[in-house]
């Protein structure tokens, strides 16, 4: 039985897939890597087939990425779990220090480290993001989104996940938030802060997932409300739960008005339009503060000067 | 590696969850029987513990049924695998009989049979349900009705890995959900004889009735916003479409009607107006087929 099962779902990037799956299989030393074909309509079937050494399934209909990473672990026999997105990558050793970790923490559910960024051409850009906050409970600090939650970086015991339920296939794009929430509602998180795993950052162009549209944001916004029913938020006081709700509100309002900082230069007004929509509407204040409309002159100046360059 | 599993999601039943294991384990040869406490807050745990032969697992935070039963789909190992809920029973040797049919029919990906009715107290009646169960290609009998207990169903777990595990957003529907999604794909085969007991909900226990009244509005939605989206609903002729909308509304709105009829005979004459708000919703022309079937039986 190998010790840590590595869960890629894929749809459609059979070009990309099989870098992912070597940087997994370098990343551990007893390690099964399981594939999921999330109903892709190319070539990633006889990709996949070409490739030794892996639990390959194919979904008959497309379930997304959550629904995806369920039906592994559905097939997973390990007892860590990793998951990897069919574009990012794992470093060399990092399973196998993370799955350490959780050996000696008998009490943590997962281990969380860093990502290095990098483009789409996975060339680093010399960013790394990792966790600010110290082993332990990190309970509040995901609940306003302080933390980075990502599967990418993170190693979690099975046994853990299946305490605390599977990943909810309706929250797209904020499935792995709701899953950490929930597992670090009941369990310890360890920390580390070097980089674990390779992101490639999206830009505009890549079709990859669509965080930064303001309805994306908006979701986050609105499943904060669900995770604060969790029995651990329902037993804090009322003035902590509305302080992590105005922290994150705070957060997601900056987060849209950088959102529209980056898309005035190219135009797109209508996304500008709807980013800053949301920032005024969670925080006014913020939003019309000197410094939001001051990020955006400040960002579209950059961005003037860059192309000028 | 077991040959099946059966999938057992229990929430504060102690007294009853006993009798579904033991039914469970002799339902037939090499069986897992998993039980998945959905955090249940009295002594389930201690009697679990004094179980013999099971996986318990223990879930921290109530998922709901469906959320339990993909904990449980994720833990078992079995080629085929069944759900049981906790107040129901296996008879005796059923799931060897519908394993063996299932290996007969290597293209089918799932097997039902009946349910006897059993009353609140778990006294077994001779009442069969479905009466008739039919079986091949029934995916769009499926839409229009759940004739599946949810019980008598035993499929291949290569069926959910290659369609993906149960909507938990819809706890209750979940089953009915699986089964229309596997006959999109797969045959399915039937065994006309009982293979279960279920055990009727009593109207007093208040939370069967408004439950049945928001299933049946989650049925709608589901059916509008999901089932209409499968790609062979997609493909096919809008005759067909329409014909399956109709007769799903006609067997929602006899559910509401039954419901309601229940509430009423047991003294809650206001539940009626809860169950039947969900007519505007539903296909016009079935509604008035059914008042009219109604009138005239009646008047008869």
């Amino acid at each position: 039985m190998p010790n840590i099962s590595v869960i890629i779902p894929t749809h459609n990037r059979p070009q990309l897939l099989p870098g992912a799956i070597e940087s997994a299989r370098a990343a551990g030393t007893d390690i099964e890597i399981v594939v999921v074909d999330d109903a892709s309509v190319d070539e990633t079937a006889e990709v996949c087939r070409g490739l030794s050494d892996i639990k390959y399934v194919r979904l008959n209909r497309n379930q997304g990425a959550a629904g995806a990473r369920n039906v592994g672990l559905m097939l997973s026999e390990a007892e860590f779990v990793s998951f990897l997105d069919d574009d990012d990558l794992r470093l060399p050793g990092s399973l196998d220090s993370q799955r350490n970790l959780l050996v000696q923490n008998a009490e943590a559910a997962l281990v969380c480290g860093g990502v290095a960024i990098a483009n789409q051409d996975y060339q680093l850009t010399g960013e790394v993001v990792a966790p600010r906050y110290p082993s332990g409970d990190v309970f509040w600090q995901i609940m306003e989104l302080d933390f980075p939650v990502m599967g990418l970086s993170s190693l979690i015991r099975k046994e853990s996940l299946l305490h605390v339920g599977l990943l909810r296939r309706h929250l797209i794009g904020i499935d792995d938030w709701d899953i950490f929430a929930r597992l670090a509602e009941v369990y310890h998180a360890v920390v580390t802060t070097e980089a674990v795993g390779v992101y490639r950052h999206p830009t505009r162009h890549s079709g990859q997932g669509s965080s930064a549209r303001a309805a994306q944001l908006r979701r986050v916004v609105r499943h904060q409300l669900e995770l604060l029913k969790l029995p651990r938020a329902q037993s804090a006081t009322r003035k902590q739960r509305r302080l992590v709700r105005r922290k994150l509100r705070n957060r997601i309002a900056d987060t849209s008005l950088w959102n529209a900082a980056q898309r005035l230069p190219y135009g797109e007004f209508d996304q500008v339009s709807e980013n800053i929509l949301l920032a005024m509407q969670l925080n006014p204040a913020r939003a019309i503060s000197s410094r939001g409309p001051r990020r955006i002159l400040d960002a579209f100046a950059a961005k003037r000067r860059a192309a000028i360059h | 590696m077991p040959r099946s599993s059966i999938i057992i999601a229990t929430h504060n039943r102690p007294q009853l969850l006993p009798r579904a294991v033991e039914s469970a384990r002799a339902a037939g040869v090499d069986v897992e029987v998993i039980v998945v406490d959905d955090a249940s807050t009295d002594e389930t745990a201690g009697v679990c513990r004094a179980l013999k032969g099971i996986k318990y697992l223990r879930v921290e935070r109530n998922q709901r049924v469906a959320g339990a039963r993909n904990i449980g789909l994720v833990a078992s190992k079995g080629e085929y695998i069944s759900f049981l809920d906790d107040d129901d029973t296996r008879l005796p040797g059923s799931l060897d009989l519908q394993i063996e049919l299932l290996a007969q029919n290597p293209d089918a990906a799932l097997v039902y049979g009946q349910a006897l009715y059993a009353d609140h107290d778990g006294r077994v009646s001779e009442e069969l349900y479905p009466t008739e169960c039919p079986q091949g290609d029934i995916f769009w009998q499926l839409l229009t009705q759940n004739f599946i207990p949810c019980g008598s169903a035993v499929f291949r777990r290569s069926a959910i890995v290659s369609l993906g595990l149960l909507d938990d957003t819809i706890p209750g529907l979940d089953d009915w959900d699986l089964w229309i999604r596997v006959a999109e794909l797969y045959p399915v085969v039937a065994i006309g004889q009982p293979v279960v007991t279920w055990r009727r909900s009593s109207v007093r226990s208040a939370q069967g009735t408004s439950d049945a009244a928001s299933i049946v509005s989650q049925s709608i939605r589901k059916f509008k916003t999901d089932w209409t989206k499968l790609p062979r609903v997609a493909a096919a002729s809008r005759d067909l479409k329409r014909a399956t909308w109709r007769r799903f509304s006609e067997n929602m709105l006899e559910h509401a009607l039954w419901q309601s009829a229940r509430a009423v005979a047991s003294g809650k004459p206001l539940q009626p107006l809860k169950s039947l708000k969900v007519a505007p919703q539903l296909d016009p022309a079935a509604i008035v087929r059914i008042a009219k079937h109604r009138l005239t039986q009646s008047s008869r």
